[in-house]
């Protein structure tokens, strides 16, 4: 699958770059919500045949609130670590890594202090879910199942969800989404935080 | 699209899950239907990164530092992750155990 997997991307990006005109680009949008929504669905049908997920939360604990906490501050630290090495201010390269993958918001909310930093945003979190993509079912296989959760940042709740859930169990999918939920709220609440230390 | 609509759908996927409404034939293709959507979603995205030029534009231009901190924000939450992971799953494996 994860052969599979890596290869659907790559092939989609090759045609994306040497066949397809960019004037599809709008069509592409609605087919990948489309898709997505009915992904959601099948994991929901998964989760479903497991039994009663609420009282499954319930036992669960409040425990499963430090996922996304722990995924929050390995970015925001991983980020300032790389943004010391490659010489970028520890206040940018933390919001950067604050947008746990969702490139859009981060890269909008960036573009409002600079281009650049916006574009860098962008790139960035584009190139944390594209890697997400690739490596869930390595970590998931080598490392663990909760750890598989951590590459998808905020894209825990939609677009890797599909694969977390094919490569772990309906118990971390349940905690993916809700990690996702999390991470993708603090994202414009912690991005401008960053910038406001300067 | 926002998670509020996720949730309608993956609460409507898990209440069909849950009381069993489909069939036999149904549910036994569930998992290769899947993979097929799965496959095919991941190829469109693909797409969609491939048909903007902007994309390939930055890339270009700051594709070695975004890897970088890509690179580093996935390491560095893995890491935290497995700080925290036997707290969280030893929870979970009880659970499974009572069960």
């Amino acid at each position: 699958m994860t052969t599979k997997i890596i290869f659907s991307v790559i092939l989609g990006i090759i045609t994306g770059i040497f066949i397809l005109p960019e004037t599809m680009a709008g069509h592409i949008g609605i087919m990948i919500d489309i898709g997505l929504c009915l992904l959601l669905f099948f994991v929901g049908i998964d989760i479903g045949k497991q039994g009663d997920i609420f009282s499954k939360i319930k036992d669960m604990g409040i425990k499963i609130i430090l996922v996304p906490i722990m995924i929050g501050l390995g970015s925001i630290v991983g980020a300032m670590l790389a943004g010391i090495l490659l010489k970028i201010p520890l206040n940018q390269a933390g919001a950067i890594g604050a947008g746990f993958g969702w490139y859009s918001l981060s890269a909008i909310e960036l573009s409002k202090y600079s281009s650049k930093l916006g574009a860098l945003a962008f790139i960035t979190n584009v190139s944390r879910e594209v890697i997400a993509i690739m490596i869930i079912p390595f970590v998931a296989k080598y490392i663990g199942k909760l750890e598989s959760i951590a590459p998808a940042g905020a894209t825990a709740m939609d677009t890797t969800l599909p694969i977390i859930s094919s490569v772990t169990d309906s118990d971390v999918a349940i905690i993916s989404f809700i990690s996702g939920v999390i991470l993708s709220a603090a994202v414009p609440i912690i991005v401008p935080m960053f910038m406001m230390i300067s | 699209m926002n998670f509020l609509i996720y949730l309608i759908i993956l609460a409507l996927g898990g209440y069909i899950g849950y009381k069993d409404i489909l069939n036999d034939f149904v549910n036994k293709r569930i998992a290769i239907m899947q993979n097929y959507a799965l496959l095919f979603i991941l190829f469109i995205m693909g797409i969609s990164l491939g048909i903007d030029n902007h994309v390939i534009e930055y890339f270009a231009t700051i594709g070695y530092q975004s890897i970088v901190i890509a690179l580093f924000t996935i390491i560095f939450s893995i890491l935290f992750v497995k700080l925290i992971s036997k707290k969280v799953l030893q929870r979970e494996e009880r659970i499974t155990n009572d069960n």
